[in-house]
């Protein structure tokens, strides 16, 4: 691999050379829909890289991966990929994978290093790892600079306490939630319960406790009451009891997790219905 | 008179424009200029073959230096700043003609010194009394070396002048100035650098605008909406500060750069590429455009922010600046071209030091489709039609649309098109400098500005700076590395718009 690249303008140089590196019949089109940026800690790397690759040919995108290294001395440390995809006969499409080290001090105001990498004019989609430190000035910043945030509320802590800060940000900025896209399935089967659902006081659902939280809170929303919450750990959903009835089980296998992000990254609008049901969760 | 018969063998042969024999002259030698740009500009020129054979450069400056010390320093310049690889033989037969004379320029004798060199040169080499005077020297020194130029005419040859930014620092200075130049020279012998328009991607706006059919019917206030102009620099100001507490980003960027692409931008069709026509077209955008109000003109200066992730000082904390100092670094401003095409059309235009990035583009925004059918499902994925021109970094043109997205239903979402040079071209971009030094040679004034353009942009920095005097603005007033006051963001959110976003 080539020198480690330490600064915005040396990332520059090199993505344009690799754009226009000959071999190919043609040059290669930069094909873009959105900016990707993932915050990254060192203990997310792996899975981080897995969910990238099977995302970039659905979603040809620049992506620019931040890992936070704080305990280093300060600077910065940046690689460049330039994928290439075959389109059609003769003709490729790229997609650049940028993956930034923030050293020391840098980790502490990302959004500095992240806007001069945005395409313009594009949206630009957060991928945060874990739980956000809201209020964080590390965090806030780079919630302001992209047009939608993306969190796994299964990779959280404390739940449902932790929902309190994404609440609170609802208005600033648009967030998914993985978890949320997890219980995708169920939705439609409990909304087939209606009109018996609407007398429903008890849940108890067994899968990851995002999943527990926000399906309860799903269903507090919408019905405008109190429904209690029981929840028995499993690493994903597997079942929901109504009130000590099993709910029928939904049709068709559970998505994977680039499926998953993918599918977030398709939106552009508020997800209302979710909003509420991170409120309800907390309550 | 013997008729003159055209060489038939040249026929089908690709016959370079090559300049005329000439001495090249550069007063202030020993600045960053000459070393970043100019020197490596020349290499670059001398690698190409495109300098003509009998050519030499003598440097002026203060620095006591000999001949020897002048090659070696320039060498290095050109082996760290020049696009092309370094090779000796290119390079020797470039320093074998250069000179260096130490002067003061204020001293008469040391301008006589250098009037003898040239003339020996002229003799040594047959550069048969051509000369080109660049002067890249602190406006200070602008009037003596000018008047000395003058007086030291020589009998022979053509000379024209080369004249780098600042040219005056308000109307009446400009004015001064252009007195005295005209004293001496006459315009056609003048050469007022805006390296901006050296650039290709500024050239490439007029190529596109004139030999595209398809832009020029909706290049009006008709199909667009508003244009916006960003000259972004994520530096500061260098080391610069004595200069930039005068000048400002208005004085610094606007009065030159900025109007110079928004003229490109809106100027008329010229009736062909002959230096007058062009810049005809362009002087009359810049007397179309009337004072902005104060209400349409928002200032900036930055204090403590990051970029790139590290921590960066205010503009009043920079050595050598004032801390009470008013300087702007940022101007954003809504002007309006008064005439048939434009009429009711915003040119948004902003600029700083210290935002978030480096970067140049013109931005035209088209009207939205007068009755999208998909608009509910299209939501906020679809934007207006808009051609981007990015003059850097990136170069190249895009073009944003809405486009289905596949799969079931009709979902709607702006994708861009992209042209971006350094893919469609494998040649690489010239540097401004080469283009713009090769055409004073060829005494091609169409990429330089006029007088009267120098005259009309002044006129309007000098009424917006009028209005400033009245009052103190509370600076700072952005975080460096953020894209400049929240009042620039309300110019455009009054008239229900926004900046294109980032």
């Amino acid at each position: 691999m080539a020198a480690a690249l330490t600064s915005v303008r040396e990332i520059e140089r090199q993505m344009s050379e690799l754009r226009a590196e000959p071999g190919a019949g043609a040059p290669y089109q930069r094909t873009s829909v959105m900016t990707h940026t993932a915050w990254v800690p060192e203990e997310w790397v792996e899975a981080a890289e897995d969910v990238l690759s099977g995302l970039a040919e659905r979603h040809p995108s620049r992506t620019i991966v931040l890992i936070p290294q704080p305990n280093q001395e300060d600077g910065l440390d940046a690689d460049v990929d330039v994928d290439v995809y075959p389109a059609s006969e003769g003709r490729a499409i790229c997609t650049e994978t940028i993956r930034v080290r923030l050293k020391g001090r840098r980790a502490g105001a990302p959004a500095s290093v992240v806007e001069p990498l945005l395409l313009p004019d594009l949206p630009a989609f957060l991928r945060w790892r874990g739980l956000p430190p809201f209020g964080e000035t590390s965090f806030e910043g780079l919630v302001d600079v992209v047009d939608r945030l993306i969190v796994d509320s299964t990779e959280w802590p404390a739940l449902p306490r932790s929902y309190r800060g994404l609440a609170e940000i609802f208005d600033r900025v648009i967030v998914s939630d993985i978890a949320w896209a997890r219980t995708s399935r169920w939705r439609p089967q409990l909304a087939s319960l209606w009109p018996r659902i609407a007398q429903v006081e008890r849940i108890r659902v067994k899968g990851t406790a995002a999943q527990a939280h926000l399906l309860a809170g799903w269903l507090r929303s919408r019905l405008g009451r109190d429904v209690e919450l029981e929840h028995d750990e499993s690493d994903r959903l597997v079942g929901v009891e109504l009130d000590g009835k099993a709910a029928p089980f939904p049709p068709g296998d559970a998505p994977g997790a680039a499926d998953l992000l993918s599918e977030e990254l398709d939106r552009f609008t508020r997800d209302r219905v979710y909003e509420d049901a991170v409120r309800a969760a907390v309550r | 008179m013997a008729t003159t018969q055209e060489n038939p063998l040249l026929e089908g042969l690709q016959v370079r424009r090559t300049p005329d024999p000439c001495i090249l002259v550069i007063f202030g030698a020993s600045g960053d200029l000459t070393k970043r740009k100019l020197f490596p500009a020349l290499y670059s020129l001398a690698f190409r073959r495109l300098l003509p054979e009998k050519f030499a450069v003598v440097g002026v400056a203060r620095t006591e230096e000999n001949d020897d010390e002048f090659r070696e320093r320039m060498k290095e310049a050109v082996q760290s700043s020049a696009r092309d690889e370094f090779r000796d033989d290119v390079w020797e037969a470039l320093a074998e003609g250069m000179r260096y004379i130490a002067a003061d320029f204020n001293d008469h004798d040391a301008l006589n010194r250098l009037a003898g060199t040239l003339t020996e040169i002229d003799e040594e080499l047959g550069t048969e009394g051509n000369r080109v005077y660049y002067l890249a020297i602190p406006p200070s020194a602008f009037e003596s070396v000018v008047r000395d130029l003058g007086e030291h005419s020589q009998a022979t040859g053509w000379r024209r002048l080369i004249v780098e930014k600042p040219f005056g620092h308000d109307l009446t200075s400009a004015r001064h100035l252009n007195e005295i130049v005209e004293e001496h020279f006459d315009e056609s012998e003048v050469f007022r650098i805006d390296h901006y328009l050296g650039k290709e991607t500024v050239q490439n706006m007029l190529a596109l605008r004139f030999a595209n059919g398809i832009f020029e019917p909706i290049w009006n206030r008709q199909f667009v909406d508003h244009v916006q102009i960003t000259v972004a620099e994520s530096i500061g100001i260098e080391a610069r500060a004595q200069y930039y507490e005068q000048a400002g980003a208005i004085r610094d960027i606007f009065q030159n750069h900025l109007l110079q692409l928004l003229a490109i931008t809106a100027m008329e069709p010229p009736i062909d590429f002959t230096a007058d026509s062009v810049r005809n077209e362009k002087v009359k955008v810049l007397r179309a455009m009337h004072t902005p109000g104060p209400k349409s003109v928002v200032r900036g200066q930055y204090g403590r922010g990051y970029i790139e992730g590290e921590e960066v000082a205010g503009y009043r904390e920079e050595d050598g600046v004032d801390p009470q100092s008013t300087t702007d670094t940022y101007v954003a401003a809504k002007l309006y071209v008064d005439n048939w095409r434009w009429a009711d059309t915003p040119f948004y235009v902003r600029m700083g030091k210290r935002l978030p990035r480096r970067e140049t583009t013109i931005a035209i925004e088209f009207k939205r489709a007068p009755h999208p059918p998909f608009e509910e499902l299209a939501a906020e994925g679809l934007q207006p039609n808009v051609l981007l021109v990015h003059v850097q970094p990136d170069e190249g043109v895009s073009l944003a649309i809405g486009a289905k997205v596949p799969g079931q239903g009709i979902n709607i979402r702006t994708v861009h098109m992209d042209f971006l040079y350094g893919g469609a071209f494998r040649t690489g971009l010239p540097e401004a400098y080469e283009r713009l030094i090769l055409d004073a040679m060829l005494g091609d004034a169409t990429l330089f500005t006029r007088i009267d353009e120098v005259e009309e942009q002044w006129k309007l920095v000098d009424a917006i700076v009028a209005a400033w005097s009245r009052d103190r603005p509370a600076f700072p007033n952005y975080p460096a590395g953020t894209w400049g006051p929240p009042s620039a963001n309300e110019l455009l959110a009054r008239d229900g718009r926004s900046w294109r976003r980032h």
